[in-house]
C-alpha cells in the first residue's frame, strides 16, 4: 500500500498537479490505514470511519492551478460544473465547501468522488483502489482549468448569458496565461512504424510517455493505437497513457474476438479511421488548450463542423451512442490527419510514424495556446 | 414520508388460503430499500428455520426504482433459505413481474405455508385468487408460460425439476429470465406452488418526486453507459450478450474446465460469442426499461456465459447445439444451469468420464429421471460427491457450485467466493470488473493486497444493487453515485452514495449474522482443496499457481476486520449491537 501511495505522489508530482509531495497527504485502508504522513489526523479517521472508501487523498494544487479555482469559487458556489465532455460525463459536478470539516467532506464525498476545500485544496476519494483518488484528483484539476478560461473566452465575447469581466478579472486571466511554458522537452519517438508486436507496443508506450509528460493528457484520459495488417494495438480502457506496459490489446479489425472488450471505449473511432484512411497510428490526447479552444464560439451542434487554424472541430460524446464521436470524427480527420472533438480532445493520424502524430499533436496545442493568449489580448 | 416510498405487502398463507394486505412500517422500509434487503428483513425473523419448512418464508420484493425513468432498475428480488446451501439465498432476476407488481399496488409477495393440492396464486390489482394447478410432470415450461398468456399477467413459475426435489431448482419469470441460484425453485415447490401471476391495471409509469433531477440522473447514466466498452462497445454485452466475455476469460487463462482440473479449454472457439451470431443471428432482448439488452434470442435462448462455459469448457464440449439444447432443457424443467453443469462435471471426475455433445444432453435429461444417477444428480455436486465418498471432487462453496471464473486466476474473486452470504457466487461482489474488466479502475488479480476492504465495500454496494432494484451490469459503467441521485429524486429522500453504502453493510452484515446461527463459520469460507494445491493452465506471460492458503487465509483475517467479524467468521458483539433493529432478532 506503501509503494503505491508514493508511487501516486510522484506522479501528482510528475505531472505538475501539485509543486512537491509534501503537499499531498495519501492514505489508503484496507484493514488499516497506510499514510505518507506519520500520523492520521482525527478528521481522516473519522471520514474513514464514515465512508465507505479505501482511499482519500488530501492536497493543494500546484500554485497556477490553486489560483484559477480560486477564481472559480470566489463568488462562493456551491458546486462548480465542468463544461468540457469527459468531466460532464465521469465526475458531473465538483461540490464546493467551506472548510475542512469531518462532516461537511464526507456529506460532499457522499455526494460525487471529490470536492474542493476552500482555502485547504481538492479531497478525493476512491473505494476500490489509491489511484481512483489520483485520477478524480486530476480530473478536477482539468476540468477547473478548461472550465475558467472557456468560460473567460465566453465572456470576453459577449456570449449570451456571460456578463461581462472586469478589467480586473482579464488582467488576472493575462496573468496566469503569462505564467504557463508549452513545449516541456521531451524524449524523441521514433521516426519510423513500428513493426511486429514488440516493436508497437514499446513504441505505444514511449508515445503514451511522451503524450503524458508534454502535459496533453491528464488522469487516465486519452488513448492510442497502431495498426498493423487486420489487426490493432489499442490501449486498453482505463489505461494511463504513462503506464501502457502490460495495457494494450491486440485487437482484429474486423472484430472478430470480443477480447476487446477491455480495449478503449473509443476503439471503434479508431477501426473507422483505419478503414477510411491509410493511417497506422492515432494519438488521442486531451489538450487543454485544444479543448478550451474547441468551445470557443458556442456550441456546436451534431453533424456540424467548424475550423480552428485549418483542423476541423466536431462534436460528438465518448463511445458509440447514437451521438458518439465515432459518427462524427473519422471523416473529419480525413483530409489533416487531425480533429478536435469538441469539449474533449484532439485526435492525430499518421501514416509515417508516432513522432509524426506526436508533433502534429504538440503544434495543434500550441496553436490554440497563443489563439488563446490573443482572444484575451485582443 | 413520501408515499413513493412506502412498502405494500401481500401476505399470503398457502395453507388456509388466505391473504391479507399490509402496510409495512416506515422504520423497515427506510431500513431495507426494498428487494434484497426486504427478504433478509423477513428470512431474519425465523434465522433457524429449516428451508422446506412450510413456514419458510418465500418472498418477492420490487426495488424504489421499479417503473422509474432511471435506466436498468426493472429487477426484483427473490428471498428464501435454500435448500442447496442452507444459507439466506435472494436472487436478482429481470423480466416483468416487478412492474407488474407496482402496477398491481404491490411492493413484496410474502408466501408461506403449504397447500394441500398443488396450485397457482394470482393477484390482480391487490385482489388474490388461489386456483388449482394439477401436476402435469413433463408440461415445459414455455408451454405453461404459454397457457397463461391469455391472462395478461406476468408470473413466476417452477418446472418439473423443483416437483422432482432438485435441490437447484430455479424460478422462472416469463418464461425465459431465471431466478437461478440457490434452489428458490425447490422452495416454491414445497410449498406446492406451480405459479404466481401478478396482473395491475395501475399506470406503468411511476412519477418521480423531482422529474427534473429523475431526467438528469438518467441522462448522466446513459452517458455513462455509452461510453462503455463493455456495455455498449462493438463486443459489448449489448451486441453479444455475456457471451462477450467467453474469449476474454479463455486469453486470461481462467475459464474453468474439466471441472476446475484446468484453467484453458481449447475449444473455446466454439462457444464465443462472434461464432453463435455467425451460427444463430441472434437478436438483443431486453428487461423492461433496459437500454443495455443483454439477454441473445434466435427463436431459441442464446446461453449466459456462465452456462456457455460450463456446459462448454468445464464439461470439456466443444458442441455448441449440445450447450444450447441443454440450457433450453434446464430452462424447460426449472433448473439452475451452474449448478446443473458443475454437478455433471464433478460426476464425471469421479466416474473419470467426459460428457460431451449428445451424451451431456443425456445427463442433463437424467436429472429428472427415476433412476440413482438422477436422485445424484438433484442433490448437488457437494451432497453427491459426499454421497460418492469424494467431497473433494466437488467445486462448490458452501455447497453452491462456483461459476465460471476460476479464483486461481483472480484473487479478489476467489475471496469473495470465499465471503458469499449465499455460497460460491460471483455476483455477490462482481470483483471481475476491477480484476478483468478495469472498471472502475484496474486492480492486480494475481495479489490479496487491498482486496479485503473492496470485497467489503462492494458486497455493500450489491446489496444496495439489488435492494433498489437495478441492475450490476449498469454499474460496470455508471455507479452508485448517479443511481443514489435517481433515487433522491424519486423518493424525495435526500440519499448519499454512503446512506446507502450503510444500509448495505447492515443488510450484508445480517446475512452473515443469519448464516452464523444457521452453523456457518470460518470453515465455510475456505475454497475447495483443490484451488490451494493445483495450479491452472499457465502459458509464457500469464502464470497461475495455486492460491497460497496462508495469503488467502491472512486476506480472510483483514475481510473479518473489516467486516466487524470474530476470527471465526461469526458477528462480533459490538458489530450485532451496531445493526438496525429491524434486523436484530
Amino acid at each position: 500500500m506503501l509503494r503505491q501511495i508514493n508511487k501516486y505522489l510522484g506522479k501528482l508530482t510528475a505531472h505538475g498537479l501539485i509543486s512537491n509531495p509534501g503537499d499531498a497527504q495519501f492514505y489508503g485502508l484496507d484493514d488499516e490505514i497506510y499514510s505518507n504522513r506519520d500520523r492520521i489526523p482525527e478528521v481522516v479517521r473519522a471520514l474513514f470511519d464514515d465512508l465507505n472508501i479505501n482511499s482519500l487523498l488530501i492536497a493543494r494544487p500546484e500554485p497556477l492551478r490553486w489560483a484559477i479555482i480560486g477564481e472559480l469559487i470566489r463568488k462562493r458556489p456551491e458546486t462548480i460544473s465542468p463544461s468540457d465532455s469527459e468531466s460532464l460525463t465521469f465526475i458531473h459536478d465538483i461540490p464546493v465547501i467551506r472548510s475542512f470539516d469531518a462532516r461537511e467532506i464526507a456529506g460532499a464525498l457522499s455526494r460525487r468522488k471529490g470536492c474542493i476545500v476552500e482555502g485547504l485544496g481538492i479531497v478525493t476519494a476512491g473505494s476500490v483502489a489509491l489511484e481512483q483518488a489520483f485520477i478524480v484528483f486530476s480530473s478536477i484539476c482539468f476540468a477547473t482549468f478548461v472550465k475558467y478560461f472557456a468560460d473567460m473566452l465566453s465572456a470576453m465575447s459577449g456570449a449570451e448569458g456571460s456578463p461581462e469581466p472586469s478589467p480586473e478579472e482579464i488582467a488576472a486571466c493575462r496573468g496566469y496565461l503569462s505564467r504557463i511554458a508549452m513545449n516541456p522537452m521531451t524524449p524523441p519517438l521514433p521516426g519510423s512504424l513500428p513493426t511486429g508486436e514488440t516493436e508497437i507496443v514499446s513504441a505505444m508506450d514511449a508515445a503514451g510517455k511522451t503524450v503524458v509528460a508534454a502535459g496533453l493528457v491528464d488522469s487516465f484520459f486519452g488513448n492510442i493505437s497502431a495498426r498493423e495488417g487486420d489487426h490493432i494495438y489499442i490501449s486498453q480502457t482505463g489505461s494511463s497513457l504513462d503506464e501502457l506496459e502490460g495495457h494494450i490489446d491486440r485487437t482484429a479489425m474486423d472484430g472478430s474476438s470480443t477480447c476487446e472488450i477491455t480495449s478503449s471505449s473509443e476503439l471503434c473511432a479508431h477501426v473507422r479511421i483505419y478503414e477510411l484512411t491509410g493511417n497506422r497510428i492515432i494519438i488521442h490526447g486531451h489538450p487543454r488548450f485544444s479543448v478550451i479552444m474547441s468551445m470557443a464560439g458556442g456550441r456546436l451542434a451534431f453533424g456540424d463542423t467548424r475550423h480552428i487554424g485549418g483542423v476541423p472541430v466536431v462534436a460528438g460524446e465518448v463511445g458509440a451512442g447514437a451521438r458518439g464521436l465515432v459518427h462524427t470524427l473519422p471523416e473529419a480527420i480525413k483530409e489533416h490527419q487531425a480533429a478536435i472533438v469538441s469539449g474533449h480532445g484532439t485526435f492525430v493520424a499518421s501514416d509515417t510514424s508516432f513522432h509524426d502524430a506526436f508533433v502534429r499533436l504538440a503544434s495543434i496545442e500550441e496553436m490554440c495556446f497563443h489563439l488563446c493568449i490573443k482572444a484575451v489580448n485582443p | 414520508m413520501p408515499e413513493l416510498f412506502s412498502h405494500t405487502g401481500v401476505f399470503i398463507d398457502l395453507g388456509s388460503q388466505k391473504a391479507r394486505v399490509e402496510r409495512v412500517g416506515r422504520d423497515i422500509s427506510l431500513a431495507c430499500l426494498g428487494g434484497r434487503g426486504m427478504g433478509m428483513h423477513f428470512l431474519g425473523m425465523s434465522p433457524r428455520i429449516d428451508a422446506l419448512d412450510p413456514e419458510s418464508p418465500l418472498v418477492f420484493a420490487t426495488g424504489p426504482l421499479t417503473g422509474t425513468r432511471i435506466p436498468s432498475s426493472g429487477r426484483m428480488e427473490i428471498s428464501a433459505f435454500s435448500p442447496l446451501t442452507d444459507t439466506v439465498c435472494s436472487c436478482s432476476v429481470g423480466g416483468g413481474l416487478a412492474l407488474q407488481m407496482k402496477k398491481a399496488g404491490i411492493d413484496i409477495i410474502h408466501v408461506k405455508g403449504r397447500a394441500c393440492r398443488q396450485c397457482m396464486i394470482m393477484i390482480r390489482d391487490g385482489e388474490v385468487t388461489f386456483e388449482d394447478a394439477p401436476p402435469e410432470e413433463d408440461l415445459p415450461l414455455s408451454a405453461f408460460f404459454e397457457r397463461l398468456k391469455p391472462l395478461g399477467a406476468s408470473a413466476a413459475a417452477v418446472g418439473s425439476a423443483a416437483f422432482k426435489g432438485c435441490r437447484y431448482a430455479s424460478i422462472l419469470v416469463d418464461s425465459s429470465f431465471a431466478s437461478g441460484r440457490g434452489g428458490l425453485g425447490l422452495v416454491m415447490a414445497s410449498k406446492n406452488l406451480k405459479a404466481l401471476a401478478v396482473r395491475g391495471s395501475g399506470s406503468s409509469r411511476r412519477q418521480a418526486l423531482d422529474r427534473e433531477a429523475e431526467e438528469t440522473a438518467r441522462r448522466d447514466i446513459i452517458r455513462l453507459f455509452d461510453a462503455s466498452p463493455f456495455i455498449m462497445g462493438r463486443s459489448g454485452i449489448s451486441a453479444y450478450g455475456t457471451s462477450a466475455l467467453v474469449d476474454l476469460m479463455a486469453s486470461y487463462r481462467m475459464m474453468p474446465t474439466a471441472n476446475f482440473r484446468r484453467t484453458f479449454f481449447e475449444g473455446y472457439r466454439a462457444f464465443s460469442g462472434p461464432v453463435i451470431r455467425e451460427q444463430y443471428r441472434p437478436r438483443p432482448s431486453a428487461c423492461p426499461g433496459c437500454p443495455i439488452a443483454c439477454k441473445q434470442k434466435s427463436g431459441i435462448e442464446i446461453p449466459e456465459y456462465e452456462t456457455l462455459s460450463h456446459f462448454g469448457a468445464l464439461n470439456e464440449n466443444d458442441d455448441l447445439a449440445a450447450i444450447i439444447e441443454s440450457n433450453r432443457l434446464c430452462n424447460e424443467a426449472g433448473i439452475d444451469t451452474i449448478s446443473a453443469a458443475s454437478t455433471i462435471a464433478c460426476l464425471a471426475e469421479i466416474r473419470q468420464e467426459r460428457y460431451t455433445g449428445q451424451s451431456l444432453v443425456d445427463r442433463v435429461r437424467s436429472i429428472l429421471g427415476d433412476h440413482r444417477e438422477a436422485e445424484l444428480l438433484r442433490m448437488g455436486s457437494a451432497r453427491m460427491a459426499r454421497e460418492l465418498g469424494e467431497p473433494e471432487k466437488a467445486m462448490s462453496v458452501k455447497g453452491l457450485e462456483l461459476p465460471a471464473y476460476d479464483p486461481r486466476g483472480a484473487y479478489g474473486m476467489a475471496l469473495a467466493y470465499g465471503t458469499s452470504t449465499r455460497g460460491g457466487c460471483h455476483l455477490r461482489a462482481y470483483p471481475i470488473a476491477h480484476e478483468i474488466l478495469r472498471k472502475p479502475v484496474a486492480t492486480d488479480r494475481f495479489s490479496f493486497a487491498g482486496k479485503a476492504r473492496i470485497i467489503k465495500i462492494a458486497e455493500d454496494l450489491g446489496v444496495v444493487i439489488d435492494s433498489i432494484g437495478a441492475c450490476k451490469f449498469a454499474f460496470l459503467a455508471a455507479s452508485l453515485e448517479e443511481y443514489a441521485r435517481g433515487l433522491s429524486a424519486v423518493t424525495g429522500l435526500p440519499y448519499g452514495t454512503q446512506d446507502l453504502m450503510r444500509i448495505g453493510d447492515d443488510i450484508y452484515a445480517m446475512e452473515r449474522h443469519i448464516n452464523s446461527q444457521r452453523g456457518f463459520t470460518r470453515k465455510n469460507d475456505m475454497l475447495p482443496e483443490r484451488f490451494y494445491k493445483e495450479p491452472g493452465s499457465s502459458v509464457p506471460g500469464i502464470d497461475i499457481p495455486p492460491i497460497d492458503r496462508g495469503e488467502y487465509e491472512e486476506a480472510l483475517d483483514r475481510y473479518y476486520r473489516v467486516r466487524g467479524c470474530n476470527p471465526d467468521g461469526t458477528l462480533s458483539d459490538e458489530r450485532r449491537k451496531g445493526l438496525g433493529t429491524c434486523f436484530v432478532r
